[in-house]
């Protein structure tokens, strides 16, 4: 069984892993330290393993680490700075998003993916985003309560361009007051 | 409720941080030089003896590190259930045995290098089987001449080993012969429910280790530290003092985890092969090799009067308790003691038996006995009042519980012994059932409002339940609270937050006693070592139990650093007020937490340090009314829950989020129990629906719309006024929706969980003969 | 657990993904093509010594060719799910039934050439593609072109035999002078995510006067492969198009299926669901093409 080398970037840091052919991706990034990502079926079912490769949510049990080389991963550990928390990690907190926490770094994942591509999504958008991580604890309400709450602050952040206003109607400002 | 300031709150949990971050918190989150891989070697028969075992191959393959059979382990009968000494189980079950009792029971086990290496072990052991018939039919496990599971003869605690009776219930009050005779209907009907399994998120998972003082240290995903503690003492016979359990994180249990599952055989791996050993299940193992919910057949007969008063009513189970007997008379206890005496009937009547099969174990599981027994029962009164012409809800008030009322069933039904009986202290069951029925829009819907939509029919069911509020006189909890000179403390519990947020909420309990803000307080919690005793979690105990002892010893704390603080105050101790991290004086006057603690400690050299310990005569039951709106599809047999209402007396609410979740968490159990989880065997006994392909639990997208409501009350027994929440909202779900199916489609469905083909049989049979 | 692969290659053209697989197969050893991973890492099967890597290859597009619809083997079933041309042809049933198979994580990953290629009977690409008349082109000793309804051979059998499927071509469909066509894709599962207990496409073309020119029916889950209801096409070839023929069809393709029982569902239920799926199908064509269900 000979090694590969692969190139990686993770959380925006280079990394350079040694991997044997059959090593599966969930598997090198525990063994790398990344222990937000999380085991909890091993066949794509559950999506506790979710990582995003180049900003997509994958189930990283059935990737294999060779598959990633080139790529750009994110894990939950990527997703804010050192003792920070983002605004989705807050709203998740605040709105009681999280109970036991095993399927929150792949709840978090998935909504960050989400609102980059979809920054006001309706809740139907959001349940579907979600209906791949399986929790036991929540019911799924407050956690999807969480992601649109996320939106909203993301929203409010990004300026009325972002907030959902309807397309074609950009409000240009003008210097000055009105 | 606002005169508290914390109590109350919908505070962040405290360890919410690490959870949203993904930093270490699980058992797996540990990187431990030397580790091993343990796997266990499963059953591939139902039931068969070892005739002979073959390790040598095994224990030559480089890698190998360590290989236990029966032959190598002491045998010593035990149970695993989680439960205070002693034990109402029976002691059935072995470390590793010369017999296996259903497909995936231990053979054998490794510890090896890697898991390639510990799976190339297992295919490596060879095993001469005397395969056996399996017993897979509880109707017919007592047969004469049925093969004997338990034949052991060093078993105790079996009612009936020859006849695969595990053990079996009989009491009454009253006298239900005579209720019937005295009744103007009496109606009987028989219920089946199935295996349901706990499918957390996190299997089943365990690092064993022997520290720098030779201590054997269990690190594992358990609802019951102490209790593993004890029980991996008694089964390697080494003593308590030599083990330390550690409980990191836990990711779900559900009662699945009120049972030592694999510490036992861990750590039987760790000291064989004298290096660290992680065992855990996959998700395919955690499905049959772990436990399930016990599987029942409840057969119900009912009299009533014609103003609807329940004069009688006999609740005759048949439970299944799978290979060995954990939890068997306990669970099937709740059955109908929880159960039966929601409604005050003079004449109340429990028989049960329980058997074994060659299946998977039955254990502990949210609810454990009354989801059951609920559904027979709130499927049954629904169909009396139907009978009767009686509004559903108008029935159940009628006959309800109510505060001030003796449960003299609770003195009958104990924990496998006599109980004790219950009082009801605090009861909102009818604002429950007011809250609920406005939020469904139930008088609306249920008195016409849009029934059809092209192929779908919609209804409305109803179901009312309560629980229990930890176990009467049995279950105790232990805290220690300790300050620190900036006017935090650290509070020790052996309380089990499983996800159940139970460090937040006894946190807040002691910051509201203490007067001080939630952060000042740090929470350990379930260290053998570190952490005063406590039963662990289960039996909706730890609020009510463990906060009970955490508000002790946080009032002890607060009366000693009055003292201090009265000094430095120049007033009396029992005249101060601590609030907001400041100790005040009647004339205004006040110091902080901090000062007064740094006094303490640097001018009178004492650390101030308090513990209490706390336990209840009585278990102030929760009550439920759920609500739920169908839409049955009469072309596909499904149904729909477009929505799920709850409204809980849980007591007073320490933390409503949590609560809320909670509730909400036991909806989509309760869910699927009603219409999509069961763990299916074959004829050999295989589990043929071992993951999560097909063993369906509900996702985000199946949710209905959720109406929670907490109704508060204020229960005495309670720290605050708290009862619990934790279980009482799964029993509601399945009887509600077969309600509202009745509601609907006019068709009664009594086996979960509720399948489409049973819809349409149900609905053709209602069409008549064509 | 793959822990007896000893090489894993990532070629980036089909040649080379052709000439290392035939080297792999004459040096010994099982080996398979690898792209989402989602069957194969499932399946486990821990024999492999070899894989072949198919995500570097320049296989995922979706675009037309003179007219046709062109979709390389490696398009992830998110790819087909989200494309804005395919959400317009033929109703949109080829995105609908991508955005049904597994978790949006599946979709970024599982490929069209995966799922195909594992030939569940239950896939849920496969209906539509037969009801569009899809083309599987093979590479191997040169190139090959499969109609999609000879590509199947049974539950996880193909006729690939050791080629490598490289895109799916779904020909262009004239309508009749003056008439129009309409498409419609249903699944049932036991859950909103589900692998299908029976899913089913169809596509019916009508002339100026209401007849039908030309039917598709095809039924997932009911058979060791998808099939298309032939029977039940025939029956409505040549006559009006209303509600009475769907019923008749709905009726003749539910004969036409050939299910087993399994933990997802019995067969006496997965036949009546066929005919309930097709119904609900056909209606909708009916509905799309303005006449009354």
């Amino acid at each position: 069984m000979s090694d590969l080398v692969i190139h990686v970037t993770v959380n925006g840091e280079a990394r350079r892993w040694s991997v044997a052919p059959g090593d599966l991706l969930l598997d090198v990034l525990r063994r790398e330290g990344y222990w937000g990502v999380k085991k909890g079926c091993e066949t794509g079912e559950c999506g506790a393993c979710t990582v995003l490769v180049d900003g997509r949510p994958v189930n990283s049990c059935l990737m294999f680490a060779a598959q990633a080389g080139g790529r750009s991963l994110t894990t939950v550990e990527g997703v804010s700075a050192r003792d920070q928390l983002d605004r989705v990690q807050a709203a998740f907190l605040d709105h009681g998003g999280v109970q036991c926490g095993y399927c929150t770094p792949a709840m978090v994942l998935c909504t960050e993916a989400l609102l980059a591509r979809t920054p006001d999504p309706t809740e139907a958008e959001v349940r579907e985003m979600l209906s791949g991580v399986l929790c036991r604890c929540t019911g799924y309400r407050k956690p999807v309560e969480a992601v649109l709450a996320a939106a909203g602050a993301r929203a409010r952040e990004a300026g009325p361009a972002a907030s959902g206003a309807p397309k074609g109607r950009r409000r240009r400002r003008t210097g000055g007051r009105r | 409720m606002s005169s508290h300031r914390i109590v109350g709150q919908r505070a962040r949990k405290v360890d919410g941080f690490k959870l949203v971050t993904g930093r270490t918190a699980f058992t797996d989150d540990i990187a431990l030089p030397g580790l091993l891989v343990g796997r266990i070697l499963g059953s591939p028969h139902a039931h068969a003896r070892i005739r002979g075992i073959d390790v040598s191959r095994a224990r030559a393959l480089p890698g190998v590190h360590a290989v236990l059979t029966y032959q190598d382990v002491p045998r010593v009968p035990h149970t695993t259930a989680g439960q205070a000494w002693p034990e109402p189980s029976p002691y059935d079950t072995y470390l590793l045995d010369a017999k296996v009792r259903f497909v995936g029971d231990r053979v054998a086990a490794v510890a090896a290098e890697s898991r390639a290496i510990a799976e190339e072990a297992l295919r490596r052991i060879e095993v001469d089987w005397e395969v056996l018939p399996p017993v897979l039919d509880m109707e017919h496990a007592m047969d004469p001449g049925a093969p004997v599971i338990h034949d052991e003869p060093d078993a105790t605690g079996i009612r009936d080993a020859a006849r695969n009776l595990a053990g079996d219930i009989h009491t009454h009050i009253g006298d239900v012969e005579a209720g019937f005779r005295a009744s103007d209907l009496v109606v009987e009907r028989e219920y089946r429910t199935q295996r349901q399994q706990h499918a957390m998120i996190e299997p089943h998972i365990v690092i064993c280790w022997l520290d720098a003082d030779n201590r054997l240290v269990i690190r594992t995903s358990t609802q019951i530290p102490f209790h593993v503690r004890r029980q991996v003492a008694m089964i390697l016979q080494i003593p308590v003092s030599r083990i330390r359990v550690i409980k990191p994180r836990i990711g779900g249990g559900f009662g699945g985890k009120q049972e030592m599952v694999l510490e036992d055989i861990c750590a039987a791996l760790a000291l064989a092969a004298h290096r660290p050993v992680k065992l855990e299940y996959s998700r395919h193992e955690e499905f049959f090799m772990a436990r399930t919910r016990h599987p029942q057949i409840l057969r119900l007969k009912m009299g009533v009067k014609r103003d609807g008063t329940i004069v009688a009513h006999h609740m005759k189970v048949l439970a299944a308790t799978g290979a060995y007997g954990s939890h068997c008379t306990t669970v099937q206890g709740n059955t109908g003691s929880k159960v039966l005496p929601l409604y005050r009937a003079p004449n109340l009547r429990f028989d049960c038996d329980v058997v074994y099969l060659t299946t998977p174990q039955a254990g502990a599981f949210r609810g454990y006995g009354c989801p059951q027994g609920y559904f027979a029962q709130e499927s049954l009164v629904d169909e009396i009042a139907h009978e009767l012409g009686m509004d559903p809800i108008a029935f159940r008030l009628k006959n309800a519980i109510r505060q001030g009322d003796v449960d003299e069933l609770s003195a009958q039904l104990g924990e496998g012994k006599k109980g004790l009986p219950r009082t009801i202290r605090s009861c909102g069951l009818p604002q429950c059932l007011e809250r609920g029925a406005l939020a469904i829009g139930w008088k609306d819907k249920r008195n016409g409002g849009v029934r059809r939509r092209g192929t779908l029919l919609r209804g409305v069911g109803v179901a009312t339940s309560m629980q229990g509020s930890g176990i009467a006189g049995v279950d105790f909890a232990g805290a220690f609270l300790k300050v620190n000179e900036d006017g935090s403390f650290n509070l020790q519990v052996g309380a089990t937050d499983l996800g159940t947020g139970s460090d937040t909420v006894l946190a807040q309990i002691a910051a509201e006693t203490l007067g001080v803000t939630l952060e000042k307080i740090l929470v350990y919690s379930s260290d053998t070592d570190m952490t005063p005793f406590d039963v662990g979690a289960y039996a909706s105990s730890t609020t009510i139990i463990s906060g009970g002892a955490v508000k002790k010893a946080a009032e002890k704390t607060r009366d000693a650093l009055c003292c201090f603080a009265a000094q430095l105050l120049g007033a009396a101790p029992e005249d101060l007020v601590c609030r907001d991290n400041r100790v005040v004086a009647p004339d205004g006057k006040s110091v902080t937490m901090a000062e007064t603690a740094t006094f303490a400690f640097y001018k009178e050299k004492t650390q101030v340090m308090e513990g209490a310990s706390h336990f209840n005569t009585d278990s102030p039951p929760p009550f439920c009314a759920t609500f739920a709106e169908v839409d049955v599809d009469t072309e596909t047999g499904q149904v729909r829950v477009p929505h799920l209402v709850t409204a809980v007396d849980l007591g007073v609410a320490i933390n409503p989020m949590q609560a809320e979740g909670q509730a909400e968490g036991a909806m989509a159990q309760g869910l699927g129990y009603a219409l999509s989880e069961e763990l299916v065997l074959d004829d050999a006994g295989r589990p043929l629906n071992a993951s999560f392909c097909d063993y369906k639990i509900f996702t985000a997208k199946d949710m209905p719309k959720l109406t929670t409501i907490l109704v508060e009350t204020e229960e005495p027994l309670g720290p605050y006024g708290a009862k619990s929440i934790a279980e009482v909202p799964i029993n509601g779900v399945a009887p509600a929706v077969a309600n509202a199916i009745f509601d609907a489609a006019g068709i009664r469905l009594r086996r979960l969980p509720i399948r489409p083909d049973a819809v349409l049989a149900a609905l053709a049979a209602q069409k008549g003969p064509a | 657990m793959f822990d007896r692969l000893r090489a894993f290659h990532q070629p980036t053209t089909v040649q080379a993904a052709l000439r290392l697989t035939a080297a792999e197969r004459r040096a010994g050893g099982p080996g398979r093509f690898v792209a989402g991973g989602t069957d194969l890492v499932v399946q486990g099967d821990r024999s492999l010594r070899w894989l072949v890597d198919l995500s570097r290859l320049p296989l995922r597009y979706v675009k037309t060719r003179r007219g046709a619809w062109v979709i390389g083997a490696t398009s992830t079933m998110a790819d087909l799910e989200h494309h804005a041309g395919l959400r317009r042809f033929a109703d949109g049933i080829l995105p609908e039934a991508a955005g049904t198979a597994g978790s949006p994580q599946i979709r970024n990953m599982g490929t069209l050439g995966g799922s195909l290629a594992n030939a569940s009977p239950a896939g849920d690409l496969a209906p539509p593609l037969l009801a569009l008349d899809a083309r599987a082109v093979v590479a191997g000793r040169g190139r090959r072109t499969v109609p999609l309804e000879r590509f199947f051979r049974g539950p996880g059998r193909t006729v690939l035999n050791g080629g490598l499927l490289v895109e799916v071509v779904i020909p262009a469909r004239p309508a009749p002078p003056g008439g129009r066509a309409a498409w419609s894709f249903h699944k049932l599962g036991r859950l909103q995510s589900d692998i299908a207990v029976v899913n089913a496409a169809a596509g019916v073309a009508v002339d100026r006067g209401g007849r039908c020119t030309w039917a598709r029916i095809a039924l997932g889950a009911v058979a060791p492969t998808p099939l298309r209801a032939r029977q039940a096409e025939a029956g409505l070839v040549g006559r009006s198009f209303d509600a009475a023929a769907v019923a008749a069809a709905a009726d003749r393709a539910a004969r036409e299926a050939r299910p087993v029982s399994d933990v997802r569902g019995s067969a006496d239920y997965r036949r009546a669901m066929s005919r309930v799926l097709v119904a609900r199908a056909l209606g909708d064509c009916l509905e799309r093409l303005g006449r009354t269900r």
